[in-house]
């Protein structure tokens, strides 16, 4: 599975792909800003264009000629993209601690780069795994679909639970105004966050193995 | 010691399906698998690669069954796909680097010896090989990783005629030791009179035959006669052309009385392919 995965890293994916979490991380230096776009990027930008990558150049014919087991394929592919996602958020949460640094009295109307938003953030991709590797790995080829619907469920979750934080006052202080400073909810809403993240993308990769060995490559 | 067995492989589409295909190929020769565009060739060589959901039937390899023991066995299968590109944009030093970490037995000696032998440049993109450029660099690399079977799908088409005779040579060469086997399909026949010990020909997702070359050509006789002699073998022949001097038509070896007089010789691979094909027309 390590083989695989670096396949995907050298060859499989475009190299500015890699660069990604950096310029879309540096965007969190924006003061006040509506910090879930910086890792909605991803989803924009980097998904499409790897799996359209992938597609254009066989690289599922490819994969499957090399002495690998269609189970290690979709393992490996689905942690790439979680290797990905973790990057993402990793490099957003370093610029976010920056932010916090450098304007410490800026009013956030949306969610602040606190740990409590990384938590939901982690969910926001655990919601994407788990409805689009499934769909894809119907075909291993096909994307659009499967791409399109977890893009929706993923800017619904955003937008209720943005709007949520902002209407609903309670939610509004756990996650930007007295409750910021509460280290131990705030880590405890960041571990559940990932916990659920990991659990999803699991999920997802498990449904996707059983379809996968299911599909006739052509 | 069979190096290939496929058994009873069934395989349904809406349009077109495999019906029980079977056949055996023995450690060290090579067979033809000939068929026309559209028989079953490639959906058999991707049955046996486990690349379909079959709805039955078993491939061993080594007599090990493919589908258990997937990983294991794709050490020992060397693939290529005559018309298909993969990561073409990328060097072929790249794509080596990448392919090689994939297999215990790589053999960096063995990998430089056919690429000088090859004449393959490592710094070339893939897109800028000839296609028998791409089918020696596949050989190359199966070879490095000490592949037993080589399976390969249209591995000639689309090579001049100077290529491709260099190419036959090339697997002749390879199964002289008795270790390496070879499985190539293809649907230019001539290839194969040269080369192949074996020959399966399959139709309409059906194993026509499968044995040694030889048995295979003399299991088939051509007959050219006159309209007369026609109506007398007519409902045995497998197909038959009318011309302005008779007919000519292919018929089983079993089913042919040779004391009927009709002028018989061996027909090529290609004239029984074609003749087979009309088979169907004549059913109509």
């Amino acid at each position: 599975m390590y083989n695989l995965m670096m396949k995907d890293f050298k060859i499989g994916i475009q190299p500015w792909v890699l660069i990604m979490p950096l310029l879309a991380g540096a965007l969190m230096l924006i003061p006040g800003w509506f910090y879930f776009i910086v890792l909605l990027y991803f989803f924009w930008i980097s998904i499409p264009n790897m799996f359209n990558e992938f597609k254009t150049q066989n690289d599922l014919m490819f994969t499957m000629m090399l002495s690998v087991t269609k189970k290690d394929m979709v393992k490996a592919r689905v942690m790439v993209i979680a290797i990905l996602e973790v990057l993402h958020i990793v490099i957003a949460m370093l610029f976010g601690l920056l932010t916090l640094h450098l304007y410490p009295n800026v009013e956030n109307f949306f969610f602040a780069p606190y740990m409590g938003f990384w938590g939901l953030c982690f969910i926001m991709f655990g919601i994407f795994n788990i409805l689009f590797f499934p769909m894809h790995y119907k075909t291993a080829y096909k994307y659009g679909k499967g791409y399109t619907i977890a893009l929706i469920a993923v800017m619904l979750y955003v937008g209720i639970i943005q709007w949520v934080g902002i209407q609903n006052s309670i939610v509004f202080n756990i996650f930007t105004g007295t409750g910021a400073d509460n280290m131990v909810l705030q880590l405890s809403i960041l571990i559940i966050g990932i916990a659920v993240f990991i659990v999803l993308t699991m999920i997802g990769c498990n449904i996707s193995i059983k379809r996968f060995k299911k599909v006739d490559i052509s | 010691m069979i190096a290939l067995e496929v058994k009873d492989l069934n395989k349904k589409y809406e349009d077109f399906s495999l019906q029980d295909v079977s056949f055996q190929l023995e450690q060290g020769y090579i067979m033809g698998f000939i068929g026309a565009n559209g028989a079953g060739k490639t959906t058999t060589i991707k049955s046996i690669l486990n690349m379909l959901h079959l709805e039955s039937g078993e491939v061993h390899i080594m007599g090990k069954n493919m589908r258990e023991h997937e990983f294991e066995l794709k050490q020992d299968i060397g693939f290529a796909f005559g018309d298909i590109d993969f990561y073409s944009r990328s060097k072929i030093k790249t794509l080596t680097n990448v392919l090689k970490k994939f297999y215990i037995n790589w053999d960096e000696k063995t990998y430089y010896n056919y690429m000088d032998k090859f004449k393959l440049n490592e710094e070339k993109k893939v897109i800028d090989l000839s296609t028998g450029m791409k089918v020696k660099y596949n050989l190359a690399l199966a070879l490095s990783h000490g592949a037993k079977i080589l399976i390969l799908d249209e591995p000639t088409s689309g090579l001049d005629p100077v290529a491709r005779d260099e190419l036959l040579d090339i697997f002749q060469e390879l199964v002289e030791d008795g270790d390496i086997s070879i499985l190539f399909s293809t649907h230019i026949t001539s290839d194969l009179e040269k080369c192949a010990d074996f020959i399966t020909f399959i139709k309409d997702g059906k194993i026509i035959k499968s044995s040694e070359k030889e048995d295979f050509v003399a299991s088939y006789r051509l007959l050219n006669g006159n309209e007369d002699q026609l109506n007398e073998v007519k409902e045995k022949m497998i197909s038959y052309k009318i011309n302005s001097f008779g007919f000519t038509g292919l018929i089983h070896s079993s089913d042919f009385d040779t004391s009927l007089g009709i002028n018989a010789t061996t027909p090529s691979l290609e004239e029984i392919m074609v003749y087979f094909a009309r088979e169907e027309s004549l059913n109509v």
